[in-house]
């Protein structure tokens, strides 16, 4: 063969050679066991490889949830669905109404009492008549909304008003409606009868 | 596999794998790590974190890389589900990428042979550094871990003895005349020692519950709920 | 390669010299203490340095250009290059060593070497590595023996990671802790791919030529090489350190895929072999290689255990990590080196098997199968003790380590067997040399 080629080393004992068997199918089989424990085990660890996640979460939702919620956060984002559907068509996106016909929901002294109890009732039994928000007179009609949204929706669109804009009043809930409609008025309300019912 | 050059490639497509998933793709999702807030418990308003180490501190780092300290203490704190680190009061929480921000190098230790370090600095002061230093077995019968005498020096005391002089027990005091006295690498390590300390919670490692509760208590006193933030994811940039 | 062999040796006896010394530091806590160089911390650095640089690598290398003039049966290409190499090779590791007992380690584990070292370190490496590949390209035409892939591939595997850690730890330092998942994945894949290859490149070699029978199966030995390379490469992370859990986790998966190459390579020897170990006794050299193989496939399935969550939140940071390196260290790697040697050195010097001392040989296998077994066996109970004891948060911390101290004191006697082991080999290599010198000055005459 190469008998010049000075490079060549010769040797005695011949080097090993290895056979050809195949892979025994018991080792592939654990390869794919393994391989698909692996999978699970990245699925269910790695935290959807995202940077915020570290153990004991699992995921960005839960490292989410753990922090610290904004309580009326949930409120007010479906507030915000009902009111932009229903309640600014009259009181306007910007909360601040039409003068003269639709009265402002911003620094208004009614949205902002320590109580949600007249609103709750104004927007259940709908308002009809002569009433004075922020020192001017409005007299309108609002319909009552009592039938068309139940406790939580009504408290949510509350809760909305009350944090929007410049307002900063307490969330409401569902049992202070609750109690609202409980009281089961028929017809509209006027001024004066929410004048008589307490704040809280 | 017969040829050279077969196996190079292969042996690059199998490196560049394991680069990719442990240099690269680390470096992409946490290169640009900033300075984030902290998620504010109680009263506390929201802070930077981290912050720098002073001077001294920065020193004393050194000290801590050339005596090879990483090779008995960790500076990292598990998770609650991984171990007893959070039940012995080694941290409020566990330790995160933004917590050695500022760290060069990176000491994080491989092994426990003393307790973990990371915040050494919210359970010691200066005092009990140096005598540590000087003769573990002083504060912890029984300890492991070597003296490192060669950080203090034996001087004669002059007009008056010096502030930091280390205070010891009669049998170990140095002889009539004369004090112990921290060297500048004792007092640089002392000053690192005391700015470990992993302090506030941040998003990734939000405060317990029980935590959380006082701070919504506080504001549903007077204070509206919407001054009182959520956390925030920290910013990338 | 002598001088690469020899050097090797002279590292091997200072880094388990000053393992002792560390060890015997904790039956003692003041001893040595009094001046900064030999203090713990600086101590372990060090011996670390020696032992992964001065031995590791150079035996690696060595054994590595051997294996390819042998299988490639040609003769080494660029002798003084290597020679070259070897004496620039230990003049930084000298140098470096001495410097981290000065205090200038960098503060990574397994990548102690000073800042101004490592372009020493990478120059004299490409030295020896541009021969070596200058070998592997002039060998004869033939099929490639597995042996050179894993030459070839640990030869490959050292300046690469070598160079990214130096780059992203040195040069131009990651942000925070992105330097400690760089050093931890740089750490892994030493260990686990270049001294892995580098010790099973020899173990494949010498059981099926002194057997004189056929490795069991090719393809088996192509599948072990490759999955060990992807996935021996992932890994490292401890899992609690402070990244998100992704990188934790793909290096969990990672560490239990290398499930793959240790069955793959088992099945393959057990086939090779086909338990007939009758040649024990006759072959110093199958001897050692047997007991290397053995303490690989422990020492890696001990790692893959310890990579699973629900033991890693007991055994990390405590001593079961140690008792591994230790394992893999000196159990598989050094075992095997010896191994290799007690074949190749005579050849290289123009003398047979028999230039060996039987006596000293026997005493070398057993110190230093008895000691890698003690120190091995006792580090496992201190650091599964410790870590049971740990998780327990009432255990005061001082309190734990006390009751862990009787078995960290058996592991001393296990360090001073293997250095009294070393000790003995190199006595032996140095009557070997000895001879061979005899030898060529009566052929002057």
């Amino acid at each position: 063969m190469n008998a010049d080629d000075p490079k060549k080393l010769e040797l005695g004992r011949p080097e090993p050679v290895a056979e050809r068997w195949t892979v025994p199918i018991w080792l592939i089989v654990v390869f794919g066991l393994l391989f698909y424990w692996g999978q699970v085990f990245l699925a269910e660890n790695a935290g959807g490889f995202s940077r915020d996640v570290y153990s004991p979460y699992r995921s960005d939702e839960q490292v989410a949830m753990a922090n610290p919620q904004d309580p009326g956060a949930k409120l007010r984002a479906e507030g915000l669905r009902i009111f932009t559907a229903t309640c600014s068509a009259c009181h306007q996106a910007s909360g601040l109404g039409v003068s003269g016909q639709f009265p402002p929901l911003v620094g208004s002294e009614w949205v902002q009492a320590p109580g949600a109890n007249r609103i709750a009732h104004i927007v259940l039994y709908g308002l009809s008549g002569p009433i004075t928000v922020k020192g001017q007179p409005f007299n309108n009609t609002m319909l009552a909304w009592g039938g068309t949204y139940n406790d939580d929706q009504i408290a949510a669109v509350l809760t909305y008003i009350r944090s929007q804009w410049d307002n900063k009043a307490s969330p409401v809930t569902a049992d202070v409606v609750k109690a609202a409609r409980a009281e089961n008025h028929s017809g509209y309300e006027t001024s004066d009868e929410l004048l008589k019912i307490p704040v809280q | 596999m017969n040829s050279g050059p077969v196996l190079f490639v292969g042996l690059l497509a199998a490196m560049a794998c394991s680069w990719t998933g442990f240099v690269l793709a680390p470096q992409m999702q946490l290169g640009d790590l900033t300075q984030t807030n902290t998620v504010p418990v109680g009263d506390t308003l929201p802070q930077n974190y981290p912050l720098a180490r002073p001077g001294e501190a920065h020193g004393g780092a050194e000290i801590y890389r050339a005596n090879g300290c990483a090779s008995c203490h960790t500076e990292m704190v598990r998770s609650g589900n991984l171990g007893s680190d959070l039940q012995r009061g080694w941290g409020a929480r566990r330790s995160l990428a933004e917590d050695y921000l500022f760290e060069q190098p990176v000491m994080l230790g491989l092994q426990r042979i003393g307790p973990d370090l990371a915040n050494f600095g919210r359970r010691s002061d200066t005092n009990g550094i140096y005598l540590r230093l000087y003769d573990p077995r002083l504060i912890t019968p029984g300890s492991v871990m070597p003296p490192y005498r060669f950080l203090f020096e034996t001087r004669k005391i002059g007009l008056f003895p010096a502030h930091d002089a280390v205070v010891l027990p009669d049998k170990d005091a140095p002889p009539a005349g004369y004090e112990i006295v921290p060297r500048p690498e004792a007092r640089a390590l002392a000053a690192y020692l005391l700015s470990l300390r992993q302090d506030g919670y941040l998003y990734e490692a939000p405060p317990p519950p029980q935590l959380q509760a006082k701070t919504n208590a506080v504001s549903t006193n007077g204070v509206p709920t919407n001054a009182a933030p959520a956390a925030a994811k920290p910013a990338v940039k | 390669m002598l001088t690469l062999f020899g050097s090797a040796l002279v590292w091997l006896l200072i880094a388990s010299l000053l393992g002792l010394i560390n060890s015997l530091k904790f039956h003692a806590p003041g001893f040595l203490a009094a001046q900064p160089y030999l203090s713990y911390g600086r101590v372990h650095a060090a011996e670390n340095a020696a032992f992964l640089y001065g031995f590791g690598v150079q035996a690696a290398v060595g054994l590595g250009l051997w294996l390819l003039c042998r299988l490639g049966r040609t003769i080494l290409a660029g002798p003084a290059c290597v020679f070259i190499g070897a004496v620039f090779w230990n003049t930084a590791v000298t140098l470096g060593t001495a410097a981290i007992l000065c205090g200038q380690s960098t503060g990574y584990d397994s990548f102690e070497m000073p800042a101004w070292c490592v372009p020493l370190l990478f120059a004299a490496f490409l030295m020896l590595g541009i021969c070596a590949m200058l070998t592997f390209h002039q060998r004869q035409p033939g099929r490639l023996y597995p042996s050179q892939w894993f030459v070839v591939g640990s030869l490959f595997w050292f300046p690469w990671i070598f160079s990214t850690a130096a780059l992203t730890l040195l040069c131009v330092p990651a942000r925070g802790v992105l330097q400690a998942t760089n050093a931890w994945w740089y750490a892994h894949n030493f260990n686990t791919v270049f001294l892995g290859f580098a010790g099973l490149a020899s173990t494949f070699y010498f059981i099926p030529k002194l057997l004189s029978r056929p490795l069991h199966s090719h393809y088996q030995a192509a599948l072990a090489f490759w999955t060990l390379a992807l996935f021996g490469s992932c890994g490292g992370i401890p899992d609690g350190a402070p990244v998100p859990s992704w990188i934790i986790s793909l290096s969990v998966v990672g560490t239990v895929l290398t499930a793959i190459p240790i069955l793959t390579v088992a099945t393959n020897f057990y086939q090779t072999v086909q338990r007939d170990l009758n040649a024990l006794d006759a072959d110093p050299t199958l001897r050692f290689t047997y007991v290397g193989l053995f303490f690989w496939i422990i020492a890696s399935a001990q790692q893959i255990v310890g990579a699973l969550p629900t033991v890693s939140a007991i055994s990390d940071f405590t001593w079961f990590a140690a008792a591994q390196k230790e394992l893999f260290h000196y159990g598989f790697f050094a075992m095997t080196i010896f191994g290799a040697l007690y074949y190749i050195v005579p050849r290289l010097l123009g003398l047979e098997s028999s230039a060996w001392c039987p006596k000293f040989l026997k005493l070398h296998f057993w110190f230093t199968f008895l000691g890698v077994l003690i120190a091995y066996l006792s580090l496992i109970v201190a650091g599964v003790g410790q870590g049971i004891l740990l998780s327990n948060a009432g255990n005061s911390f001082v309190d734990v380590m006390r009751r862990t101290m009787m078995p960290l004191r058996m592991s001393t006697l296990g360090d001073l067997f293997v250095l009294v082991g070393i000790v003995l080999f190199l006595l032996n290599f140095a009557g070997v040399c000895r001879q061979a010198c005899c030898m060529a000055r009566k052929e002057r005459v």
